[in-house]
């Protein structure tokens, strides 16, 4: 296509947007009122992704070690942990160490613990970070080939049902989203369609004077890209305020009530308005296509 | 020049818009399409512009048997072809410049070529003072004359015209027939559909009248009514 052309699809689709004020208030609106939908659920899907993949970092593998080890040997030990693939972090909790935090975990039942401190029976041990929660499992089986390695423990069950529950999630947020698109998709193409018969004068003409269909789509594809970016800007700025007031008055009401961490403005500002100018433009693009498809048969 | 074969064309509803007609014209000639309304002259009209497909037989182009174009073909049969409407069809919101140029933009012709032919056109037409006005500042003569510039600007060697002065007072009738005229005299092979008894007497054309589907009389240089029916 010629650049003289894109320019002329450009000026042209700018100008029947500002020409048909109304209509393309109403398309905005519509696009917007889609928008909101699917970003109000992105955001809440993206909460709950963070919830989820901040208790799944919290998954820890306990590594304890054989009684009586030098301290060359378990710092080697350390040296070889890092080394497993998988591993992202390692920790060593000394036996006195445990002890300690055990007696503070306990607090007024400390006292259980009096008279441990000579013979402690609690084992030096390894704390592990993964990098990915999925792959305990084998991370588990290399660590445990390590030798003066007493037993390896992590929460398998648990991590397990975690892991299930967090893919039900994403996949079943994104299939969510892909119909809140799908839905969209139809509602704005019937304004669009307004817009389009207000104009079908206009394309019969074009189509008489010898226009392909591909240059009678042009202008419109313009419009509805602009249609969906200008939608898409100011859901984007809507959800925003929304989320900082919301998740301020959150913070404020639930604050030692649970342990509830909501993701930083900036990252979610930063997904959203990616999503929503991807979905918005996408939104105005396939509208005005379905839209034209009756009209451009002359 | 153009044939047509043997076409026919029946409607959905049943309706016979024509009965194997067959009709030749020859470059630059000036062609008056007369009948009454429904009798088929809007068909001949539409099925050359290939609005309508042809349900049987052959209609010829400049050589090309347009029944047989593809879709994505038609516009570029659109472009050898100017077409001037009764209602003119001009777009509101644009100037007489835009309305013309128009129809270059959409061939994609370059800046240039558009800012040399607009200006030439329009003067042909007589309408370059008015050229930033927009339609409903005109008269309905001049919003015709400004079809005429955009039908011509792109160079067609066929100009179809159906009944470009339906909606037109005498005096504005006759200004658009000389201007049809010059524009035959160049070459240009004019094919008009009209009603207009007065033009097409006092113009002595080739007549082809159409009835029911079928060309009933086909003379060199007619009038409205055959000789017969005129006495």
């Amino acid at each position: 296509m010629k650049i003289r052309t894109s320019k002329f699809f450009i000026r042209e689709g700018i100008g029947s947007l500002r020409k048909n004020k109304t209509m393309s208030a109403a398309s905005i609106s519509s696009v917007i009122a889609a928008l909101l939908v699917i970003g109000i659920f992105f955001i809440i899907v993206l909460n709950v992704d963070y919830a989820a993949s901040n208790l799944e970092s919290q998954i820890e593998m306990m590594v304890y070690l054989q009684d009586g080890l030098s301290e060359t040997i378990i710092a080697s030990m350390g040296e070889e942990l890092k080394s497993v693939s998988g591993v992202k972090d390692v920790q060593f909790i000394s036996k006195n160490q445990a002890l300690m935090d055990l007696n503070e975990k306990w607090g007024d039942n400390a006292y259980l613990l009096e008279g441990l401190e000579g013979d402690n029976p609690l084992p030096d041990s390894f704390k592990v970070t993964l990098i990915n929660p999925s792959e305990a499992g084998s991370v588990a089986l290399s660590v445990s080939s390590i030798s003066n390695i007493e037993r390896v423990v992590y929460g398998k069950e648990e991590l397990n049902k975690l892991l299930k529950a967090t893919y039900i999630l994403r996949v079943g947020s994104l299939a969510i989203i892909a119909i809140l698109i799908f839905i969209s998709v139809f509602i704005i193409s019937n304004t669009i369609k307004l817009t389009v018969y207000a104009r079908r004068r206009e394309i019969s003409i074009m189509k008489y004077v010898g226009a392909t269909d591909q240059f009678v789509r042009g202008p419109f594809i313009v419009e509805g890209v602009l249609l969906g970016l200008i939608g898409s800007i100011i859901t984007t700025i809507l959800v925003a305020i929304a989320y900082y007031y919301s998740s301020n008055f959150i913070k404020n009401q639930m604050i030692g009530l649970l342990s509830i961490e909501l993701m930083p403005m900036k990252t979610v500002v930063s997904s959203l308005v990616l999503l929503l100018t991807v979905v918005g433009i996408l939104i105005g693009i396939v509208g005005s296509l379905l839209s034209l498809r009756k009209f451009i048969r002359v | 020049m153009i044939e047509l074969r043997n076409v026919s064309k029946k409607f959905a509803n049943g309706h016979v818009a024509l009965n194997n007609i067959s009709l030749n014209i020859d470059n630059g000639e000036f062609v008056f399409l007369i009948g009454s309304s429904g009798a088929g002259k809007s068909t001949i009209i539409k099925l050359l512009m290939k609005e309508h497909e042809t349900d049987s037989g052959k209609i010829i182009v400049q050589g090309k048997d347009i029944t047989k174009l593809k879709r994505a073909q038609i516009p570029y049969l659109r472009r050898s072809i100017g077409v001037v409407f009764q209602d003119f069809r001009l777009l509101p919101d644009k100037t007489v410049y835009e309305n013309v140029a128009f129809a270059m933009e959409v061939t994609e012709a370059s800046a240039k070529e558009i800012r040399r032919q607009v200006p030439i056109v329009l003067g042909m037409v007589d309408l370059s003072k008015k050229s930033k006005q927009y339609p409903h500042q005109l008269s309905g003569g001049e919003q015709q004359r400004v079809s005429i510039a955009r039908a011509m600007v792109n160079g067609p060697s066929i100009l179809i015209a159906d009944e470009p002065t339906g909606n037109l007072d005498p005096e504005m009738s006759w200004e658009i027939m000389k201007l049809f005229n010059e524009i035959n005299l160049k070459g240009t092979t004019i094919i008009m559909a009209t009603h207009d008894l007065n033009i097409v007497n006092k113009m002595k054309k080739r007549v082809v009248e159409v009835s029911d589907g079928v060309i009933v009389r086909d003379e060199k240089r007619g009038g409205y009514f055959s000789e017969n029916q005129n006495l």
